[in-house]
């Protein structure tokens, strides 16, 4: 393909990337490979799960691409295939969780630990910063993957929907259900500011 | 309308997805209610910390490596998808055309094989087998006289009170006869008159 990549659009690079053109694809990458990146480590809260399930994202969508119908955008598409493969992922290390002890989390809760018996050190929103990481990490999956995709992307209702292929209401009873979560967990370190 | 309500509409007005109606009403229930204008505030608090949670920051150069080594796996994808068959054969509906064509064929052959009319194989001669007996039987008048008192009793017991035993008139008994030819039963008569000397 001739010119530069960066002047088309969505569309036109996903049918230049159907017709086998690696080069169109690439520049799919260039253009969400660090949304993408950053939705999943919101979700793993681990940047060698988030780099390997980004990666595995576009591998899927490159494999899939010629299923790929284009009654979405590009963009919607694959940030399904995104939060699809990371909500498996989760569901898979949850499961394997309860089977043995995980030593990374045992290392970030000495980690923690210590910053608790420091205070000095540790200012109160640092101390809300890691408690709220907590709490959204310990949310129901759908709901953290709809609290992440519309607080720390900025995405709609509607796009979360789309993304989450569930109504828009369910997007919004979900957002609402989680800050009450949320908003019950941290309510001494909210109250303490 | 009650504070539960309200809760919801709070999180659609922070999400900016509150309509211009609805905004009226929980402005002023947030006036009233003491209880929902400091949830309003905790909310709003942990929706602007979330949003701030520090965002690692990535070099330009992990992504230019990202990129790379995306464009290297579809390489090797590529690579497997020329050494694997042709173009036309990866395509599902070829498959299941060649198993339904398989299918078709082997059924063809089947019902064209099976329907043929099967000729007709003797493995066991009834009639050479009983001449055989019949042979053996004759060249042992032992033999023959127990087969014959064997055959007589099988006969008293099938007729049993028909008057077998007191009656010689054999003739009546149809059982006896009705297979024999008129030759053959002429020559039994004879004989049976010769033994009661009649």
């Amino acid at each position: 393909m001739n010119g530069n990549m960066a002047d088309f659009a969505d569309d036109h690079l996903v049918e230049q990337a159907k017709q086998g053109d690696v080069e169109a694809f690439a520049e799919l990458v260039c253009r969400f490979q660090e949304k993408i990146y950053h939705t999943i480590l919101s979700l793993t809260r681990n940047q060698q799960d988030a780099y390997d399930l980004a990666q595995e994202t576009f591998m899927h969508a490159y494999k899939s691409l010629r299923n790929f119908k284009q009654s979405s955008t590009f963009y919607t598409w694959i940030y399904r295939i995104a939060v699809n493969l990371t909500l498996n992922f989760l569901k898979r290390r949850k499961m394997d969780e309860k089977r043995e002890v995980h030593v990374e989390d045992y290392s970030l809760d000495v980690k923690s630990a210590a910053s608790t018996l420091s205070p000095e050190r540790c200012s109160l929103k640092k101390e809300l910063s890691r408690k709220l990481k907590e709490a959204i990490d310990s949310l129901p999956l759908t709901y953290r993957a709809s609290f992440v995709l519309v607080v720390s992307q900025g995405l709609t209702h509607n796009q979360v929907a789309k993304i989450l292929r569930c109504s828009e209401n369910t997007v919004s009873w979900r957002m609402h259900k989680a800050r009450k979560m949320l908003q019950q967990k941290l309510r001494p370190y909210l109250e303490g500011e | 309308m009650r504070c539960r309500k309200i809760e919801k509409l709070l999180s659609n007005n922070i999400d900016g997805e509150l309509p211009e109606k609805k905004n009226k009403i929980l402005e002023t229930h947030l006036r009233k209610c003491s209880s929902c204008s400091s949830y309003a505030e905790n909310i709003e608090r942990l929706h602007k910390q979330a949003k701030n949670l520090e965002r690692l920051e990535v070099s330009p150069i992990y992504w230019e490596e990202f990129t790379s080594r995306i464009k290297t796996e579809i390489s090797y994808v590529q690579q497997e998808k020329r050494r694997g068959p042709p173009q036309f054969l990866r395509r599902k509906w070829v498959w299941a055309g060649a198993a339904w064509l398989f299918v078709i064929v082997v059924g063809l052959f089947l019902y064209l094989t099976q329907n043929k009319t099967p000729q007709e194989v003797y493995v066991f001669s009834f009639e050479n087998s009983l001449a055989k007996i019949y042979q053996e039987i004759g060249s042992d008048p032992e033999l023959e006289e127990l087969f014959n008192s064997v055959i007589l009793a099988s006969l008293g017991e099938l007729l049993g009170d028909s008057g077998w035993g007191e009656c010689p008139d054999f003739h009546e008994n149809l059982i006896l006869w009705e297979n024999l030819t008129e030759e053959e039963m002429r020559y039994l008569e004879s004989e049976i008159k010769k033994d009661n000397k009649l």
